[in-house]
């Protein structure tokens, strides 16, 4: 049995938006709704480097696709997330949910 | 939705270089192709273009940082071995970084030092480049190495190779018979006149046999090449162009093919064109089928054409030369008459078809970039060591702290390569400039018989040389700081600091050994460039036996066709005289059939009435065809008898003039006038009239060859050249001249119109611009010998600036302190000046052998060469031993 991986604060938004993309996942879709729903510009490199980080802790897994033409005939990536992945997902929100406990009065405010 | 757009390739060219992972290469790319065909949707491709170099550089800094996406393999648990591994590298990184901040620690002398460095490497960068494109590879054509040029050799009077000699029946006889060299193709120079047309023009090309281009292995671009049986008389009516000329003259119009040129005033169809950059050989722009019948290829008795042949398979370059040694052995006994003295060269094609002189030249200018480069690392040396002294103390705890030997030696060494990487770099880009200028300084009228000259560029071969060479010049400036390093003691160093005031001796003398080799060095180089910039200058400037200025002259040759007959050449070249000499700044007039320096005069055998002819020294005499004027024009003494006259005329008797030289050597003390001789074995009697002073007919041999002067009237050449002297200045002449040939005939152009002083001066363009290039790195070595010794000087007198402040306290005065400084100075120039002698006596030698004579050793030269590196090395061993000298003692005293 394989230890629970720890993420970081932003490969946690990459295996959420990866998990919203659901089928074909790749990092243009996935670039785009990180950038929807957090507001926040993210820079290609960086989101390449999360995922490949996330790959080799086992939290997504990659798959190549077929080459098309509009692509310069390139392949996407594919990528979706490992059971492995939710676990680590799930602990995440665990450990935030436990620590932000006792201060709903703060965090809750508009 | 509309095609796909592409995205700017080299970014993403330079993107994938920086992604190791293949799949991840992919699609990175591709996820920008995508998202850059929508932007090019929305927003135009301008901004999408912009958008995609934006983050493909982002990404491509990103990637090549290494910080993503490291390696392909997944990743492993990090064991012993790779720990040790990683402690390692980070090690050399560590060496580096010291490295480095050693060399900023005393910027001053690491920019000296870089500079030098790229100095004598952009020379070798130079020399290497030339050395390549015009010896080495000039050709760089398919299976070029397999074509060799084969030549007959009849006399040794010519110390260079004659390539265009060979007798067409001996050819015949080749090609039937050799098998070490098989698909022999024959060439004859053809410059024929391109009539017809608005601008007529004398076109270089060659007759050739009709497989030339097979044998040469090129395929044409447009057409065609020749049938065999286009290589007979009245069938070799056809041409393939060069690329250049039909660029030039059809503006690459493909409709070419078929069209009808008027070359040498005859018809010729075309019927192919060649890809570009075949120019082979000299330049060529037509090439023409050989269409001799069958008397013409019996021919044996005289040796024309250039020959060209490939090894058969498994043959080298000495089998076939046994083969044809052994079948030029058997032809001279079964042709004794024409063939017994001859003797068959076969040369590799490269070497075959370029200057003889261009060999020792190359040689010549490599030993010279190796001098230099040697005195670099001299100095280089020099003053890392001096820097080492300096050090001492650094490295004394470095080896208390634990440092090995070998450690504190491979520390010098990275220093030395970190140098030699700037330095490699900064010699690469001086090195584009000086390649550029060397190129430019040929003269366009030569660059046609430069083969290679296309190649005189920075390419990939020169810049790996150019770091080779920084690579071996780092191990050898770098070993003695090193070994001295690695020898440093520990406990000495430290205890004495910087107070040890001198070096030890073993060391000073290392360097003073240094020093004086370069100086030694520096010496032979220039008297090597002097002696060559004085032969240069007699070869232009010397006795010449002519008055060369003031004169205009133009060539041509007249074409075989409309002029076959002797009378139409006879009223051409009237009628052109009569309109130069009414020009009104004309005094003479003439027209001869080469001119002197020029080395075009035809070549006879002369037949002595009542002198047997001897077979085994054929009497070779230059053979010229004039007009009486000549001798007045270019002010040749008339030293007996009469000059030729206007009388001398077609039905007059046989009558010649003969040079000074021919007088003495075949007629000694007797008088010549009245004498007859033959020019050809069975030809009419000449009658000798007159005496006339001895002309340079070749600057190369510097030989006054004996030579013959015939009367134009009565044997009209087809190939002319009219001379004129005028009393102002002869280029404004130039337009008249033209003027008056174009009168003549409208379709004749002339082959060259220049001053006699311009035709000696191209003639002597390659010489002068071997002895120029060396010239500069004489130039180079000296400033580096200057440098050398003042900075050695500078760093002696200040190590023992306290030496010299105890003796200055204690009463000594500043000429007994500076003779201190001087006396080191003058004895290590005094040491570098001897042994420079022993090596520039050596090499002045092995110049004259390998120069054809063209440069002598010369005892001026080598004193004055002396008496400047003497000067040059004290003046800088003089103003650090005055600096020493003037300091205050008690300032000097208490310098750490």
């Amino acid at each position: 049995m394989k230890p629970t991986p720890y993420v970081g604060e932003f490969e946690y938004a990459v295996l959420l938006a990866v998990m919203h993309v659901e089928t074909d996942a790749y990092a243009v879709p996935v670039r785009a709704v990180l950038e929807e729903r957090t507001g926040r510009p993210v820079a290609r490199g960086a989101l390449y480097t999360a995922l490949e980080r996330l790959e080799a802790k086992g939290c997504v897994r990659s798959r190549m696709g077929d080459p098309t033409p509009e692509r310069g005939g390139k392949a996407r990536r594919y990528f979706n997330v490992t059971p492995l992945g939710v676990k680590a997902l799930k602990a995440m929100h665990a450990s935030l949910a436990s620590l932000s406990k006792g201060l709903e009065a703060v965090l809750e405010q508009p | 939705m509309t095609s796909p757009t592409t995205p700017p390739l080299s970014a993403e060219r330079l993107l994938r270089l920086s992604i190791r992972d293949l799949e991840w290469r992919d699609a990175v790319t591709g996820d920008l192709r995508e998202e850059f065909a929508e932007l090019t949707r929305r927003r135009g491709v301008a901004v999408a273009r912009q958008w995609y170099w934006r983050q493909s550089l982002a990404l491509t800094a990103r990637f090549a940082a290494g910080r993503v996406i490291p390696a392909v393999t997944p990743r492993r648990r990090t064991g012993v071995a790779e720990l040790e591994a990683m402690s390692l590298g980070s090690g050399w990184v560590r060496e580096f970084r010291h490295a480095w901040r050693a060399l900023w620690q005393r910027p001053g002398l690491s920019a000296v030092i870089i500079g030098t460095l790229a100095l004598a490497l952009a020379a070798n960068a130079v020399i290497f480049n030339l050395a390549d494109a015009l010896y080495l590879r000039p050709f760089r054509f398919a299976e070029v190495d397999r074509l060799v040029v084969i030549a007959s050799d009849t006399s040794s009077d010519k110390p260079y190779f004659d390539r265009e000699s060979v007798a067409p029946a001996d050819f015949q006889d080749w090609t039937r018979v050799a098998t070490s060299v098989r698909e022999l193709v024959a060439l004859e120079w053809w410059d024929p006149t391109y009539s017809g047309v608005e601008r007529p023009e004398q076109v270089h090309g060659f007759r050739v046999s009709p497989a030339y281009f097979a044998t040469m292995r090129v395929q044409p671009l447009l057409g065609r090449t020749f049938t065999a049986a286009e290589g007979r008389p009245e069938a070799n009516r056809t041409v393939v162009l060069s690329h250049a000329f039909w660029q030039r003259r059809f503006g690459g119009d493909p409709t070419v093919l078929g069209k009808t040129l008027r070359l040498g005033g005859a018809p010729h169809v075309v019927v192919g064109v060649m890809p570009p950059r075949f120019a082979v050989p000299y330049g060529a722009e037509v090439w023409a089928p050989l269409g001799y019948d069958e008397a013409g290829w019996a021919e044996r008795r005289r040796g024309f054409l250039m020959t060209f042949g490939r090894l058969a398979e498994s043959q080298t370059l000495e089998s076939a030369r046994a083969e044809m040694a052994a079948l030029a052995a058997r032809q001279s006994t079964e042709f004794p008459e024409t063939n017994r003295l001859r003797k068959v060269t076969l040369v590799s094609f490269s070497r075959g078809l370029g200057d003889d002189a261009v060999g020792p030249f190359v040689a010549i200018w490599q030993a010279a970039a190796a001098l230099l480069l040697m005195i670099a690392c001299a100095n280089i040396a020099n003053l890392l060591l001096a820097r080492g002294t300096e050090r001492q103390p650094e490295f004394a705890i470095r080896l208390a702290l634990g440092a090995g030997r070998t450690r504190l030696a491979l520390q010098l060494l990275i220093e030395g390569l970190c140098l030699a990487a700037l330095g490699v770099i900064a010699g690469t880009g001086l090195a584009a400039v000086a390649i550029r200028f060397s190129r430019d300084f040929l003269p366009p009228t030569v660059v046609r018989f430069v083969p290679g000259y296309e190649f005189i560029r920075l390419d990939l071969a020169t810049t790996a040389a150019v770091a080779a060479f920084g690579a071996a010049a780092t191990v050898i400036f770098s070993l003695v700081p090193a070994l001295q390093a690695s020898r440093a003691a520990a406990s000495g160093a430290l205890l004495g600091g910087t107070r040890a005031s001198t070096a030890p001796p073993g060391r000073q003398w290392m360097r003073s050994l240094l020093a004086g080799a370069q100086v030694a060095l520096t010496l032979a180089l220039v008297v090597a460039s002097a002696l060559i910039l004085g032969a240069v200058n007699r070869a232009a400037n010397g006795a010449t036996g002519f008055d060369k200025r003031n004169l205009i002259t133009a060539r041509l040759t007249l074409p075989e066709g409309p002029y076959a007959d002797a009378q139409r050449r006879r009223t051409f070249s009237a009628r052109v005289l009569e309109t130069i000499r009414a020009l009104p700044s004309v005094t003479d007039a003439a027209v001869i059939s080469a001119l002197p320096y020029t080395n075009l005069a035809a070549s006879r055998t002369l037949f002595l009435d009542g002198q047997p002819a001897d077979d085994a020294t054929p009497r070779t005499v230059d053979l010229q065809r004039t007009t009486p004027e000549y001798f007045s024009a270019l002010r040749i003494p008339l030293v007996a008898g009469r000059n030729l006259s206007d009388g001398d005329g077609p039905e007059a008797p046989r009558v010649a003039l003969v040079s000074q030289k021919l007088a003495e050597e075949y007629w000694p003390a007797q008088d010549p006038i009245g004498r007859r001789f033959r020019l050809e074995k069975d030809g009419d009697w000449v009658t000798v009239v007159g005496v006339v002073g001895d002309v340079l007919q070749d600057w190369f041999t510097g030989k006054r060859l004996p030579t013959v002067y015939r009367p134009l009237g009565q044997d009209p050449t087809f190939s002319m050249t009219f001379v004129a002297r005028t009393s102002g200045d002869p280029l404004l002449l130039a337009d008249a001249v033209r003027r008056a040939v174009t009168a003549a005939d409208p379709d004749q152009p002339i082959e060259n119109l220049a001053t006699m002083d311009d035709v000696i001066r191209a003639k002597v363009t390659g010489i002068d611009y071997f002895a120029r290039v060396l010239t500069v790195m004489s130039g180079l070595a000296l400033v580096l010998a200057l440098t050398g010794m003042y900075s050695l000087m500078s760093y002696l007198s200040a190590r023992r600036t306290k030496e010299i402040g105890l003796r200055l306290a204690l009463g000594a005065t500043r000429q007994q302190v500076m003779w201190l400084t001087a006396n080191r100075a003058g004895r290590i120039t005094a040491g570098g000046v001897l042994a420079g002698v022993a090596l520039a006596t050596m090499l002045s030698r092995v110049m004259q052998s390998a120069l054809f004579g063209l440069v002598s050793p010369s005892a001026a030269v080598l004193v004055g060469a002396v008496a400047l590196l003497t000067a040059v090395t004290m003046a800088a061993g003089y103003v650090p031993a005055r600096r020493a000298a003037r300091q205050d003692p008690w300032v000097a005293l208490r310098t750490e």
